[in-house]
């Protein structure tokens, strides 16, 4: 049990370090451009493809319980309050951590593996400034991007299922979309997102930064942040979620 | 030279390129039986991608590579791992399995082609090749506790613990340093004696070389240049050769096995 | 390297180890070993993730119904959500990103090792020997895997429902009851097993193609996870419309 304070305790002094150098100049502009850009890019298809289906299947099974009561004309404004409050920030989130968050765990790892940090810092310069905190801030703008692209993945993927499919008349779906949601909504979804993203970060960035053991030490250090991150992001989402949508 | 349909290697210009890089340029060899025959030359030449194509884990964009008869290329996998089984490897970094023990690790091949022996049978056999390659008393050391000479050993140990026709050897001196590669030197010269068995060796150390090997061959810009008895070669006049051998021209005493054993590290 | 192209190479994957693999027993005695890691390993994340995301159930649940006067249909709403689609997936995911991963990069890492070549050359075929035991061992323990997560789940919403929202249990329970059919559980298993041999393959495939070296086994594991969930929810998707649809 003091072993797992102990690693938290070092994780927050860590993260601590990350913040710091976030919000203090200098910055290294162009890294997190870079890294936001190379994220945001390679996580479009992932994050489309397991959001869109996601709307499929809430389409059909909402459509399901709705049929019970005659309420089919709710059902779009069910999938729109599900996929904007929960569904893709957290489905966006999963995938973002499972593909920056291990590349990050795997870049830092290797560079760590190979000297590179200790080189960065014999150089005088500040190996968390330079190679972190921009990885980080790059995931906070990330996040939240590929969040509305995973919204309107499954609000298509919803509209595919009733319109296309179950041949539900395509005006009345899209004029019911709205019926219950509200601009609080996406915006919840999106401070969501921005909180999930520098989790992942600091979680993949610490596990990268300080990975030991060669070549299986990358491995593990990868292992361990998706299924920590996404534990923890799971976690703050229930209490976001209390807390914005209770 | 060896009769060439006796010889358990035989390349007959093989031809390999990745890319634009050509590393096999027409290459042909035949390694003969019961001899030590080392492969040398500078680092990069292809000397490994030569002993892939031998079990097989490389295929020749031209050429023919058979061993025991079997051309590796084309025979079905069944085939090919028939002629696996006759041959024992010894990998650039022992290529062990760290969630085995030393014992374990040299048992593999036994346990999984030979189950007609008993646990007790395997057991005093791996005791008997730890012996031989003067491990005695190591079975139950956990493989990653091993230091870099202890691998190699370990590693020969599994090659040979089948009683294989042919051992191959991917650089058997690398990343030792000069002590310890002077004993897996000969630990080689001496398991040549007593097993007498084929032996290729890739190798860049000259002078070990020299000491073990019967037959050299040296792979230059994807050439064989030279191909010979160890005196053949190492008096030979190409250009190349005496420019990879020039600075062993004055080749030391010949090495005394018992001499040179050391504790072993 | 084009989807096709990686998909296809995948279905060779998998079908060059049936052929080998189907008609002979695995490696003695690691089907256990692996099995026990799987199991054991997974259990306590997917015991929290499952906590988490009845947590979330119930709560969205509710705020959906609250508008349309239906709070009591969230005992409806969370099994119908959860035990059919969310808790087999959550399960899935969360194997994937623990024990998927860590058969990527246990392979990846022999490959970068030469181990592979060399159970080549020892004449053992590295895919019954890797793949076996890890296949078996992740079909025998995802359908209970599954099922823990749909118990938890539901728990977790009944107790965010009763003691956070304050409604009704017994009605809650009701509701959740009369929803769930046996057919739905069943689902659940079988989409279990679909995702196991999902994970597996698509795991065990990223590791064998890995590049050499410590960056090859980051890229392994990364792959593993991101495509073992892209597919996972691709099927679920199969399933659900081939059976509620």
């Amino acid at each position: 049990m003091t072993d797992l304070l102990a690693r938290i305790g070092h994780f927050g002094a860590f993260a601590g370090r990350v913040a710091v150098r976030m919000v203090t100049p200098p910055w290294n502009h162009e890294d997190f451009f870079r890294h936001a850009w190379t994220v945001s890019v390679r996580c479009l298809l992932p994050v489309i493809a397991v959001t869109f289906p996601f709307g499929l299947v809430i389409g059909l099974q909402g459509l399901a319980i709705f049929d019970l009561f005659g309420a089919q004309r709710l059902l779009p404004s069910l999938i729109s309050v599900a996929v904007l409050r929960e569904l893709s920030p957290v489905l966006a989130s999963v995938l973002v951590a499972a593909q920056a968050g291990s590349s990050y765990a795997a870049e830092l790892g290797s560079m760590r593996i190979k000297e590179e940090l200790d080189a960065t810092e014999i150089m005088a310069v500040d190996s968390v400034r330079w190679h972190v905190a921009p990885r980080v801030a790059a995931l906070m703008l990330a996040c939240p991007i590929l969040n509305t692209v995973g919204d309107l993945a499954g609000l298509a993927g919803g509209y595919t299922m009733a319109v296309v499919v179950k041949g539900e008349p395509s005006g009345v779906f899209l004029a019911n979309l709205w019926v219950f949601t509200h601009p609080s909504d996406v915006v919840g979804g999106l401070i969501k997102t921005t909180i999930f993203g520098a989790i992942i970060g600091m979680i993949a960035c610490y596990h990268g930064f300080y990975a030991t053991g060669g070549a299986a030490g990358v491995g593990r250090a990868v292992n361990d942040t998706v299924v920590r991150a996404a534990l923890t992001f799971f976690a703050v989402n229930y209490f976001l979620t209390s807390a914005l949508f209770g | 030279m060896a009769e060439p349909t006796d010889a358990p290697v035989r390349l007959v210009d093989v031809h390999k390129r990745f890319g634009t890089l050509t590393v096999l340029d027409g290459v042909s060899l035949d390694i003969p039986r019961g001899q030590t025959t080392a492969i040398i030359g500078p680092s990069g030449t292809g000397k490994s991608v030569l002993l892939k194509h031998i079990v097989g884990l490389i295929k020749p964009d031209a050429g023919e590579v058979s061993v025991f008869g079997t051309n590796m290329a084309t025979a079905p996998e069944r085939e090919v791992y028939a002629v696996r089984k006759r041959l024992g490897m010894l990998f650039q970094d022992g290529a062990l399995f760290d969630s085995f023990s030393t014992g374990e690790n040299i048992e593999f091949p036994l346990k999984q082609h030979h189950a007609e022996m008993s646990a007790e049978q395997r057991r005093a056999r791996v005791e008997e090749v730890l012996a031989m390659v003067e491990l005695p008393g190591l079975y139950d050391r956990p493989t990653p506790a091993l230091s870099g000479g202890q691998r190699k050993r370990v590693g020969l140990a599994r090659a040979i613990v089948t009683g294989p026709e042919l051992v191959l050897f991917d650089e058997p001196n690398s990343g030792l340093d000069p002590m310890t590669s002077d004993a897996i030197d000969a630990l080689i010269g001496h398991l040549k004696e007593t097993l007498g068995i084929t032996f290729v060796v890739i190798t860049h150390d000259i002078v070990g070389t020299i000491n073990v090997a019967d037959h050299i061959a040296m792979l230059y810009g994807g050439k064989l240049v030279a191909w010979g008895t160890c005196a053949e070669v190492t008096h030979s006049e190409h250009p190349i050769v005496r420019r990879f051998l020039g600075r062993n021209l004055i080749l030391p005493a010949p090495h005394d096995p018992a001499s040179a054993r050391l504790p072993s590290i | 390297m084009s989807a096709l192209a990686w998909v296809g190479g995948l279905a060779y994957f998998a079908w060059d180890w049936f052929k080998v693999a189907v008609t002979r027993r695995p490696p003695a005695g690691q089907t256990l070993v692996e099995a026990y890691r799987i199991g054991v390993q997974s259990l306590p994340v997917l015991l929290t993730i499952s906590v988490f995301v009845g947590t979330n159930l119930a709560l969205q649940g509710y705020n959906a119904f609250v508008p349309l006067g239906g709070q009591r249909l969230v005992g409806m709403f969370v099994a119908m959500a959860g035990v059919r689609e969310l808790a087999p997936l959550i399960a899935a995911a969360m194997i994937a990103a623990k024990a998927g991963t860590e058969m990527a990069s246990q392979i990846a890492v022999m490959r970068t090792r030469e181990q592979i070549d060399a159970l080549e050359v020892m004449a053992v075929n590295p895919y019954w020997y890797l793949v076996t035991p890890r296949l078996y061992a992740i079909l025998a323990v995802m359908p209970a895997l599954s099922l823990i997560a749909v118990f938890v789940t539901v728990c977790a919403s009944y107790c965010v429902a009763v003691y956070q929202l304050g409604l009704n249990g017994p009605t809650f329970l009701e509701y959740a009851r009369t929803s769930t059919h046996l057919r739905d559980i069943l689902t659940g298993e079988l989409k279990a097993l679909v995702f196991a041999v999902i994970i597996c393959f698509v795991s065990c495939y990223c590791g064998f193609r890995s590049e050499k070296g410590p960056e090859g086994v980051g890229k392994a594991t990364n792959q593993a996870v991101v495509l073992s969930c892209i597919l996972c929810v691709s099927f679920n998707y199969l399933v659900s419309q081939v059976l509620y649809g």
